[in-house]
């Protein structure tokens, strides 16, 4: 059991350590990390077969019993998510073998790369408050090289303004923490559960707020997103994509699994519907603004976050199984998007699409398998997208919270504008320069590793939405151990307690 | 499972045509055909059951939380519409073979084609309304498809992209509607929807969940004011014309009217607004199609006039306007596939569909002037073709319905309707066939081969057989329809031509007789037309998308204005409004007894403040801004050293040096001032923010101090000895108690490590480089690179430096030390070596690559934890013991040494690696001569003068 669960957590650091020294011996990094990848992804998969059957499991660090070690723990959630982060780190791994130049490589991008997918795995699995935090920093540090490595000015530009407002946020997280240690003595998750739960007081409650507000500008809700779009758009596509799946994802898993486990009764959970639509309607409106596929992406990116928020503030089961569904339908097709916008530059010579065009003639293949990820993405039925929106509008019309029900229904729309944008100005019509050949043939070695994984991801994306009823199934087991934290807190303390 | 297997078919059958069209466009084709037959014949099989009266019902349980079942039910109005579209299909792909270029890509028409096929069966046969919201979006995807087909056309490409705003708004609003609807009802299955009409008319939700619904259907059946999309959606091939946008897809808003009709239908409410948008739709439509010029406009108009009718006669909600409504929705099927197919057999033949250009057409093409003439005749309501029958019995309804208690509206308002409609369609046959014959039509007109002209000669017949014989042709299935439309209220009717002389007659002898005199004085009517100025949808729904647009770039550059200090304080201001409003009741300070200060802790206190004070004043100066920050540190470990915790003191001492250090190396090459960015305006917000936001903090604390709370370091200090081997209680917090939390955080260090190398070796590549190169030190360089006083006094101290280092690395698990503080020690007198010596000579001796200790000391902390699983425990599972080696005392060992370790190495690695870093900078930078420190040898020879030069 212990096994199971460090075991995702361990194998990408091993590949991030075998990465740097690898180079030396003549192996590539590039490689170590797929390799890496591969293996997380088992390991992934074992975990989530485990959850399944065994329901949540905990592992005691240093074999201290709960409260005075730190554990680690996976529910369903935990495990959809390392699983989904895998899955896609895989994918991205494969992406990178083309996508990320040798000067990059040799500063250690393959290695950063997996440190990131650690620290995002550590997230998933703590069952502790300040590891949690250790591992957002992990994440952020690493996002950060990821992010300004091979930099040029607008890369380390917004690499400074991405690291400068998140570390407001860390610190925002740590202050959190120290109030919640300070009155409660105790940093395990499943112990703060029941302390609070018996001794609630203000202080606390206003702590409470605080780390809210810490994993909402990490999750990138309105107000407290602007980090996300000034960076997003500068680094590599692979950077941009493996961001997408796992940064933002990471803020709202924490934000679930804490003001479910910890803070059910949060006086920040009261104002969470509203900053959910706000969310929701302001990243759609900035995608609205663009012509750049990569900043029509990142905006995107906020947008659909509060999709995710949407299900906690609803808070029936139905409504946060549709926003897990949702998060995995997320994870998977918007990276998916951003790789193909990777593909689409390299073909076009451009990332801005009044500049672009001609893509549906000279690349049928991609063209559908953009349109497929496209139409999943706005939430076109019966693709990926259209099932966690659609559990959402239902949870929404049960709670009569009428102006979820517009924002859920009305975004989606101004998504599809987004994305029907993208399709007629870079697909149907003709390229920009209006030269016959202005669009280039991918080079023969990098065509399998960058249409690989686009393929891969719509395929899941497609399978996702044709068959919803596993992951569904698994959500609702998901919503139900949120909303009853008794197994999860049994699972921790009672198995040393 | 036939039902689901007709609405498959098409899907599944979808890849075919792509396939096939590699043997052929005949093959490719036929298949397609192949398909929609199979499909057909699978309906007709069911149908005999359906004409008994039985409504056929199959249920899969697909997913059963989200209340989505795959329930699919045949009755009369789904094998009526079923039959239209699989029917209507097969004349379209025949005609399609025969329309489409050479280059036009066929397999992938037929693929879309087919998709579109199989969501609108899926439409007509679901009996879950989840299912049919499903294909509902399918259709309008796959029209998205089809009108943007013609891909080197951009009015195609708008036209798409407008039909799927409109429709796809539609789409969304009725998922909201159906969402309500079935909360309401209790089930999205539409056999249970349909029997509850009146515990839905009664709910207050009814309106709201009427208005979604019906929103959805005027948006795709093209009613007022969202009729716009239709006649932009006519830059699809001709084919797609015929099928989606007269034939069936724009009666998918009809047919759901009529599906939900007994559910929703009855109420004033549904009276008033679907009635009077299917008038209103009807005769402004009809307006405009008289003064469209282009062909295929003029269809597309008449066909949302003629959906208008449709429309108006369910809004009626009796029983007979519904049978009325369901023979027109036959009626125009015919007719109006047929009208399309007749123009593009005419485009095809001039290459031209402007009715300026043409006229005369009648000798040339006979055969097309005659299926084209009885069409548009029955559109116009002549008698004896089917278009008059149903006319007459809209007529006829609309004379007994009052509107607001007025009986003239309704009547007058549809002969209007009726009598434009009347003028078009003479206008499509005068301006087109009739009069002289021309000599400048683009291209030589003559008849098409029977290919292209059987399915509208086909279509034809039946709109001829259904005006002469109606009760025999379509009696029974009208019947049978109006009975599944209205839930068995309507009563059988008799379809005659002839009625006697009744008000319908003669509204509609005045409709036919005014038309022909309105065209008789076209050119007038057109002039008047002209001035009373169009008005046309399309500008209003362009003029609404680019303010959505502007306004979304300027709310979106207001927010995002890109400067640092603008995002971070919008930022701050949003966390402290949340903190303060996170504060619920109760008052800040708690009930523990508060100590008095002691005098020695005010001068810290004073001094951190003084420290702020002077940084907050001297901000420019970027060096006192280092020097003042290190002030900080050194005050926060005097305070680690008054609360007695001296491991923490040493560990804050050497972090502070060492930042320090890096710090100033890295200020070498940035200006040494800030330049004044704010306004006083400014600088006092910002000002007020920080002050506010050190005061919230402040109170935080104060709130926490002073509350009474358990806490864990009993345990501990119990636990630190007997369970983790180690007296130094800190320590073993730190690699035991809390290892795993190190673990993460030496690999924060040594990501920031590779962090700093990958900015930095950036900084030496591409044109920052040059701008490296040519960098001119801004402050005078000493003459004495390295001094002799610090070379000599830093060698001899860096043994000792080393062999501090290790001890306090030993006994760090029982005495105040460990790994991470020997760390910093040790990196401490290697970075004196660096700044006595010069980068060159410390490099060259340096034992290892800093890279590879970073990653030595991480993989030793990380095999140490997973040496625990060796022993089954879990990771970082410590274990301890004594060892004794012969000429030393008894000693212990821990596991907990070889992980402190791995920290160790981690630590001096990354300290020397930004080091390294930030060197390899300044010999680009400043380029040095020749650097070797105390470079006088005095045991080497003499160099002479001679020598040198």
């Amino acid at each position: 059991m212990s096994w199971s669960l460090f075991l995702p957590l361990m194998i990408p650091f091993a590949a991030a350590a075998l990465a740097v020294l690898g180079p030396r011996a003549g192996f590539e990094a590039r490689w170590i990390s797929v390799g890496g990848s591969a293996l997380h992804l088992a390991a992934a998969i074992n975990l989530a077969v485990v959850v399944a059957g065994e329901g949540v499991v905990a592992a005691q660090m240093g074999g201290w019993a709960a409260p005075v070690g730190v554990t680690l723990a996976a529910d369903a959630l935990a495990a959809i998510m390392v699983l989904a982060v895998a899955f896609m780190g895989l994918a991205v791994a494969v992406y990178a073998l083309a996508d990320i130049d040798r000067r990059r490589a040799s500063a250690h991008w393959h290695a950063l790369y997996q440190l990131l997918l650690a620290g995002a795995s550590g997230a998933f699995l703590t069952g502790d408050l300040f590891n949690l935090y250790v591992w957002f920093e992990v994440m952020l540090i690493a996002s950060f090289g990821l992010l300004v490595i091979g930099g040029d000015r607008a890369q380390i530009d917004g690499g400074v303004k991405y690291v400068a407002l998140n570390l407001v946020a860390t610190l925002c997280f740590l202050v959190a923490v120290g109030l919640i240690h300070g009155q409660t003595g105790t940093l395990n998750m499943a112990d703060l559960s029941v302390k609070i739960a018996e001794r609630p007081s203000a202080a606390l409650d206003a702590a409470s707020v605080l780390l809210f507000a810490a994993f909402a500008a990490k999750a990138g809700f309105f107000p407290l997103f602007f980090w996300l779009p000034a960076a997003y758009h500068t680094p590599p596509m692979a950077v941009t994509a493996i961001f997408a799946a796992v940064l933002t994802k990471a803020g709202v898993y924490a934000i679930f699994r804490v003001f479910t486990l910890i803070f059910p009764e949060s006086p920040a959970l009261d104002a969470l519907l509203w900053i959910a639509i706000a969310t929701m309607v302001t990243g759609v409106i900035g995608a609205g603004a663009h012509t750049d596929a990569r900043r029509i992406l990142s905006f995107h990116i906020v947008s659909q976050i509060g999709y995710m928020a949407l299900g906690l503030a609803l808070a029936t089961p139905l409504a946060i199984a549709g926003a897990i569904v949702y998060m995995v339908h997320n994870i998977v097709v918007k990276a998916n998007l951003i790789l193909i916008a990777g593909v689409q530059r390299r073909m076009t010579g451009a990332h801005d699409l009044v500049k672009a065009g001609g893509l549906y003639a000279a690349a049928p293949l991609l063209a559908f398998l953009f349109f497929v990820s496209a139409m999943a993405m706005a939430g076109v039925p019966p693709l990926s997208g259209f099932w966690g929106k659609l559990a959402l509008a239902q949870a929404s019309v049960s709670a009569e919270a009428w102006a979820a029900l517009a924002a859920t229904l009305g975004v989606g729309l101004f998504t599809l504008y987004s994305m029907t944008k993208i399709w007629l100005l870079g697909y149907l019509s003709p390229h920009a320069s209006g030269r016959a050949h202005a669009v280039k043939a991918l080079p023969r070695g990098a065509r399998l590793a960058l249409m690989g994984p686009v393929a891969a991801l719509a395929a899941t994306s497609a399978a996702l939405g044709l068959n919803p009823g596993p992951l569904l199934e698994a959500a609702g087991t998901a919503a139900a151990q949120l909303l009853d934290p008794t197994a999860y807190v049994a699972a921790v303390l009672g198995a040393h307690g | 499972m036939t039902l689901a297997l007709i609405a498959l078919t098409p899907f599944l059958g979808a890849l075919l045509p792509a396939l096939m069209i590699r043997t052929g466009r005949n093959a490719c084709a036929v298949t397609a055909g192949g398909v929609t037959l199979f499909a057909l014949i699978l309906l007709l099989v069911e149908a005999p059951a359906v004409w008994r009266g039985e409504v056929l019902l199959q249920r899969v349980d697909w997913m059963p939380g989200l209340g989505l079942n795959a329930t699919f039910m045949l009755d009369g109005l789904g094998l009526f519409f079923a039959g239209l579209i699989l029917g209507i299909g097969l004349l379209v792909i025949l005609y399609a073979r025969f329309y489409l270029d050479r280059d036009d890509p066929m397999g992938r028409f037929y693929s879309y084609l087919l998709l579109f096929q199989g969501a609108m069966v899926g439409i007509v046969l679901s009996d879950n309304v989840l299912m049919l919201l499903i294909f509902w979006e399918l259709t309008s995807l796959s029209s998205f498809l089809l009108i943007g087909y013609w891909r080197h056309a951009p009015e195609g490409r708008q036209g798409a992209r407008m039909a799927l705003a409109v429709t796809g708004m539609g789409g969304l609003a009725m998922i909201g509607g159906m969402l309500i609807l079935g909360d309401i009802a209790g089930s999205y299955d539409l056999s249970v929807i349909l029997t509850k009409g009146e515990a839905i008319q009664a709910s207050p939700l009814y309106l709201p969940a009427l208005l979604l619904i019906l929103l959805g259907c005027f948006t795709k059946s093209a009613q007022f004011p969202f009729h716009f999309w239709l006649p932009h959606a006519m830059a699809a091939p001709t084919p797609v014309s015929a099928y989606l946008h007269s034939a069936t897809m724009v009666k998918a808003g009809i047919f759901l009217m009529a599906r939900l009709w007994p559910a929703l239908s009855g109420t004033p409410e549904w009276f008033y607004i679907v009635s009077t948008t299917g008038l209103v739709t009807m005769v402004i439509a009809a307006v405009i199609a008289l003064f469209k010029d282009d062909l295929k406009a003029l269809l597309a108009f008449s066909t949302v006039s003629h959906l208008g009718l449709i429309t108006m006669l369910l809004g009626f909600g009796t029983p007979m306007a519904a049978t009325a409504a369901v023979f027109h929705i036959l009626n125009h099927a015919t007719f109006k596939a047929a009208l399309f197919m007749s123009a593009g057999i005419v485009d095809h033949a001039a290459h031209t569909r402007d009715i300026r250009r043409l006229g005369g057409l009648r000798r040339l093409m006979p055969a097309t002037f005659w299926v084209a003439t009885i069409a548009a005749l029955s559109m116009a309501g002549a008698p004896l073709l089917n278009g008059f029958l149903s006319k007459e019995m809209m007529l006829e309804e609309a004379v007994h319905t009052p509107w607001l208690g007025l009986g003239w509206p309704i009547p007058l308002l549809a002969t209007v309707g009726a009598l434009f409609s009347a003028a078009y369609s003479f206008r499509l046959i005068g301006h087109v066939f009739l009069g002289p014959q021309r000599d400048d039509y683009p291209a030589a007109p003559h008849d098409p081969g029977p290919g292209l002209l059987a399915a509208p000669a086909l279509l034809v017949a039946g709109v001829v057989a259904i005006g002469l014989a109606p009760a025999m042709v379509a009696g029974g299935l009208v019947n049978l329809v109006a009975d599944a439309v209205t839930g068995g209220a309507a009563e059988p009717v008799k379809l005659k031509i002839w009625h006697g002389l009744t008000l319908a007659l003669a509204m509609s002898a005045v409709a036919l007789v005014g038309g022909y005199l309105l065209l008789a004085r076209y050119a007038d009517a057109v002039a008047r037309w002209r001035r009373a100025g169009v008005f046309a949808a399309k500008p209003v729904f362009d003029a609404l998308i680019a303010l959505l647009a502007a306004l979304a770039e300027r709310g979106t550059s207001a927010l995002h204005a890109g400067t640092l200090p603008r995002a971070l304080g919008a930022l701050c201001v949003a966390l402290l409004a949340m903190g303060f409003a996170g504060w619920g009741e109760g008052a800040l300070a708690g009930s523990r007894e508060t100590l008095t200060p002691p005098l020695i802790a005010l001068a810290p206190w004073a001094l951190l403040i003084g420290t702020c004070l002077a940084a907050a004043r001297m901000h420019h100066d970027r060096l006192m801004m280092v020097l003042l920050t290190s002030v900080v540190g050194l005050v926060v470990s005097l305070g680690f050293v008054y609360l007695s915790a001296p491991d923490l003191a040493l560990t804050q001492i050497s972090v502070e040096v060492v930042t320090t250090v890096l710090m100033l190396l890295a200020l070498n090459f940035l200006p040494k001032d800030s330049p004044d960015e704010t306004g006083p305006m400014l600088r006092t917000a910002q000002a007020g923010l920080a002050l506010v936001a050190g005061l919230g903090a402040a109170a935080l604390s104060y709130a926490v101090m002073t509350r009474d709370g358990p806490t864990i370091s009993e345990f501990h200090v119990a636990q630190s000895y007997p369970g983790g081997g180690g007296t130094n209680v800190v320590n073993v917090i730190l690699v035991d108690f809390r290892g795993f939390d190190t673990f993460g955080e030496i690999i924060v260090l040594a990501i920031a490590a590779l962090g700093i190398y990958a900015l930095l070796d950036g900084a030496l590549r591409g044109p920052s480089l040059g701008r490296v190169i040519s960098w001119v030190p801004d402050q005078e360089r000493s003459k004495d690179r390295h001094p002799m006083m610090l070379v000599v006094a830093t060698r001899f101290l860096l043994p000792v430096s080393l062999v501090v280092g290790l001890f306090i690395l030993l006994r760090g698990h029982n005495q105040p030390g460990g790994g991470f503080i020997a760390g910093l020690v040790v990196a401490i007198a290697l970075v004196m070596q660096y700044v006595a010596s010069g980068y060159a000579w410390t490099a060259q001796r340096r034992p290892m690559d800093h890279h590879g200790m970073i990653g030595l000391g991480v993989l030793v902390a990380g095999l140490t934890g997973a040496g625990a699983w060796l022993a089954d425990r879990p990771f970082l599972t410590s274990a301890y013991g004594y060892v004794t080696l012969p000429p030393l005392e008894k000693f212990e060992l821990a596991t907990a040494m070889a992980f402190d370790l791995g920290v160790f190495l981690t630590v001096v690695g990354a300290v020397l690696l930004a080091l390294e870093n930030l060197s390899r900078v300044a010999r680009f930078a400043e380029q040095p001569g020749p650097d070797e420190p105390m470079d006088v040898d005095p045991s080497a020879e003499p160099r002479t003068a001679q020598e040198k030069g």
